[in-house]
């Protein structure tokens, strides 16, 4: 659903190298772009796979890639170089259980904070995390939007258990999903082109392809608006900020989320990715035995959805959340915003948290 | 040209900054090479909106930006070459084609990436490398690379280096690269060969040797007119080394591989639910046996004849990570419902048609998670460990083939446990080309049980 969610949203050029449990994507990908005519290839390394796709997308065709955690430990260094070009991409990560090579058949929800963390500065990508085939579509189309209208690498970030598991899938009731594409420069507005222009800091520049009719100047160092290489102008910090003002100022347009609230109820459950699935199984028996709950599925890691969060946890006690690595992942990411009230983790590693451990949780802490 | 600003006259067309100073020391071949990339394009009247100047790390990454009128990309070091040949795989294939890239990368960078360099030569992508070489890092402090001569004296190999030197030229002519030249700086023709490098339709490499004026000179005696014997024992070959008419452009051969085509949005055969399932709870089944005997397609067949009958169905198959050998699993769950746990804790009905499958039943303690509601179906060869639940003995592999065993387990568990009606399973088994040997699985189940 993945491969199918980015066709829809117009990607056109994928670039891939074969691992577990991320190749089905690659595969399906080089079946569908191949027919088209477009461009499916396979990469010597994942190295090579995200330099493929930067090149292809400063070219100006939407483009991505998929890997899992081992693959993505390699691009980290190219994906900088996509937030400082501001070149938009999207990178389905397959996480498997690590770290390293760690188990490639294996589930897990290990890369949260390494994802999320992964830009030199502390820079924010957008993350967005899939727990059912239908929201792997939707959220493959929603990260290339996100890509393309901020012009920034977006990470689907997936796992295993969503990524390798078949099922049946309703095809009439996916969601019809808008497209949108990059903001193109046009020579009309008059002046010079700059590649990285914008006036409000959270403005995102207009762009214009490598190979097209204006001088397009890209580069990876710390540059001014015209991208000229220069070390500490103002201009030069204003781009700096610039780079996470425009994400974190469009963080109500880049967040999206799924919650079911039930009126009264004092707990809430947070979660993401195949654990929100069994989340969703343990508030159904809690609620068939009379337990008021409401749950959060953080369909959005990153910008992490705080007010969001916020809004639906302020009439809670206590708040669940629960995650496919030993350490509280997100917990750790989140749990400041809740002072004063009890946080519990539901962790589990090697396998999938099942929905009686969420519920344990519950109960057990039901007063 | 010592002076180091541009001169206007080396050729008719200049595409570098007019009057800008170029960043490199006095005496540097930088200089001659990057006039040599200019005198080149002018001579090729290239327009510059179809000129694509790629920039590594290094002395070399200051390249770029003395360019005025063409495009620019100054990347990382070592992976200049990747992002141009992603640039150049979008813009032959999905765009006009009308765009020439070149990659300038130093010594450093060609090593780092050789890889890089290796894969756009076995591509055969329309990408010209400048080499610059000059032997060691020179924006660094003058330390060794891979490219240093043995006895050169650099910074990190004070008593001179002791590790042979990359022959760039012989590893690219291995990936089979159309194009490969080896030039002097100062060689009056350079702008020509690189003229010739960026007309070819493919990858070419112009490896360019020059010595650091502010490194390489210190502590060695080779000079910039010998630097053909800069290599001890060995005369380099000079010139153009390889010059290959017959290999066919990468981004030619793929379009003629796979045409522009307009494809209607991807959409598997759906199936539409005929039968009426009699689920109540979710059910979870595991099967085992062993690779090559058909257990993870038996159950894909499971799952199809579930979702005939309007259910919901999840599949999970697990391997040995060689997978053509060892146990072959699946995990399969079925509810009228949404399924949300794809889970299964405790399972309602184990198939088991191998020695392979019940180790590695036993390994994930599939037994220990039986219930008094389990069903177990094995084949009567096995002597299974200790489990709740009741157990049906089928001789499947003696009565059918092992091929057909694990389906000839799932029909027996559909035929007891009634879930659906087993003509979904039939009917699935028939719309199938490679299933057909199957349908004679149903005679033999109906006469065991």
């Amino acid at each position: 659903m993945i491969a199918e969610g980015a066709i829809a949203a117009g990607c056109r050029f994928f670039a891939g190298y074969p691992i577990t449990p991320a190749s089905g994507i690659y595969k399906t990908m080089i079946d569908e772009l191949s027919i088209r005519g477009d461009v499916a290839i396979s990469s010597p390394d994942e190295i090579t796979a995200l330099a493929y796709v930067v090149g292809a997308s400063q070219r100006g065709f939407k483009a991505m890639t998929a890997t899992s955690g081992p693959g993505f430990s390699l691009m980290v260094e190219t994906l900088q170089y996509a937030v400082m070009t501001e070149t938009p991409l999207v990178i389905a990560l397959v996480q498997r259980l690590g770290p390293s090579t760690g188990g490639a058949t294996q589930g897990g929800q290990g890369d949260v904070l390494f994802v999320g963390h992964s830009i030199g500065g502390g820079y924010t990508i957008p993350v967005f995390c899939p727990s059912t085939p239908t929201e792997a579509y939707e959220l493959t189309i929603h990260s290339f939007n996100v890509s393309e209208k901020f012009r920034t690498p977006v990470v689907l970030l997936t796992d295993k258990e969503v990524g390798m598991t078949s099922e049946n899938v309703d095809y009439e009731a996916l969601p019809t999903c808008q497209v949108a594409s990059r903001i193109l420069y046009s020579s009309n507005n008059g002046g010079t082109f700059q590649p990285y222009a914008f006036e409000a800091l959270e403005d995102v520049p207009a762009f214009a392809p490598v190979g097209g009719k204006v001088k397009v100047t890209v580069t990876g160092s710390a540059h001014d608006k015209s991208g000229s290489l220069q070390k500490n102008s103002s201009e030069t910090i204003d781009v700096l900020r610039h780079l996470q003002q425009k994400i974190q100022y469009h963080a109500q347009e880049i967040v999206t989320l799924a919650t079911d609230v039930q009126a009264g109820s004092n707990v809430v459950i947070l979660s993401y990715g195949i654990t929100a699935r069994t989340a969703k199984e343990a508030i159904k028996r809690l609620r068939g035995r009379g337990f008021k709950v409401s749950f959060v599925n953080l369909k959005t890691l990153y910008p992490i959805p705080e007010d969001q969060i916020l809004e639906f946890t302020k009439e809670a006690h206590r708040v669940v959340i629960a995650e496919e690595n030993i350490m509280g992942l997100y917990r750790q990411e989140i749990e400041k915003l809740f002072p004063g009230k009890e946080v519990i983790g539901v962790n589990a590693v090697g396998r999938m948290i099942t929905p009686g451990e969420i519920e344990q949780a519950i109960l057990t802490y039901q007063s | 040209m010592d002076t180091g600003t541009v001169d206007s006259r080396r050729a008719n067309r200049t595409y570098l900054k007019a009057g800008s100073r170029f960043p490199f020391c006095k005496g540097c071949g930088h200089h001659h090479v990057t006039h040599a990339i200019n005198d080149a394009l002018g001579s090729l009247q290239l327009n510059p909106n179809n000129v694509n100047i790629t920039s590594d790390i290094g002395c070399v990454g200051l390249v770029d930006a003395l360019f005025d009128t063409v495009h620019t990309f100054h990347t990382t070091h070592g992976r200049s070459t990747a992002f141009a040949t992603g640039i150049e795989l979008a813009d032959s294939i999905l765009g006009d084609s009308k765009l020439k890239n070149i990659v300038v990368i130093g010594d450093g960078g060609a090593m780092i990436g050789l890889l890089h360099l290796v894969n756009a030569a076995q591509l055969n992508v329309d990408v010209t490398v400048i080499l610059y070489n000059n032997f060691l890092f020179g924006m660094t402090g003058g330390q060794n690379s891979s490219f240093s001569p043995m006895e050169f004296v650099t910074a990190t190999t004070p008593r001179g280096n002791i590790i042979p030197p990359i022959d760039i030229i012989k590893i690219l002519e291995g990936a089979n690269a159309g194009f490969l030249a080896r030039k002097a700086a100062t060689d009056k023709d350079l702008s020509d060969t690189i003229a010739r490098a960026i007309e070819y339709p493919g990858f070419a490499l112009v490896e360019v040797l020059e010595l650091c004026t502010e490194y390489a000179l210190r502590g060695n005696s080779i000079r910039g007119n010998k630097l053909a014997e800069i290599y001890p024992g060995r005369v380099l070959e000079m010139g153009t080394i390889l010059n290959n008419k017959e290999r066919k452009d990468f981004g030619d051969a793929y379009k003629e591989k796979f045409p522009p085509n307009s494809v209607k949005p991807m959409k598997e055969e759906g199936i539409i639910p005929k039968y009426i399932n009699a689920i109540e709870n979710q059910i979870g089944l595991v099967i085992a046996g062993t690779a090559g005997e058909r257990v993870q397609y038996s159950a894909y067949l499971l799952v199809q004849a579930a979702v005939l009958s309007g259910a919901n169905a999840t599949q999970k198959n697990d391997n040995p990570v060689t997978q053509g050998t060892g146990f072959s699993l699946s995990e399969i769950v079925i509810s009228k419902n949404e399924i949300n746990y794809t889970g299964i804790d405790h399972p309602d009905i184990i198939v088991v048609v191998s020695e392979d499958g019940m180790k590695e039943l036993i390994t994930q303690d599939v037994f220990g998670r039986t219930t008094e509601r389990t069903l177990i179906i094995s084949d009567s060869s096995l002597n299974l460990p200790l489990c709740h639940g009741s157990i049906c003995r089928l001789p499947l592999r003696e009565r059918l083939s092992a091929a057909a065993a694990a389906f000839g387990g799932i029909a027996a568990a559909i035929k007891l446990k009634g879930i659906f009606p087993i003509d979904a399973l039939k009917e699935i088994v028939k719309s199938q080309g490679k299933a057909k040997d199957l349908l004679s699985v149903f005679e033999v189940i109906e006469g065991l049980i």
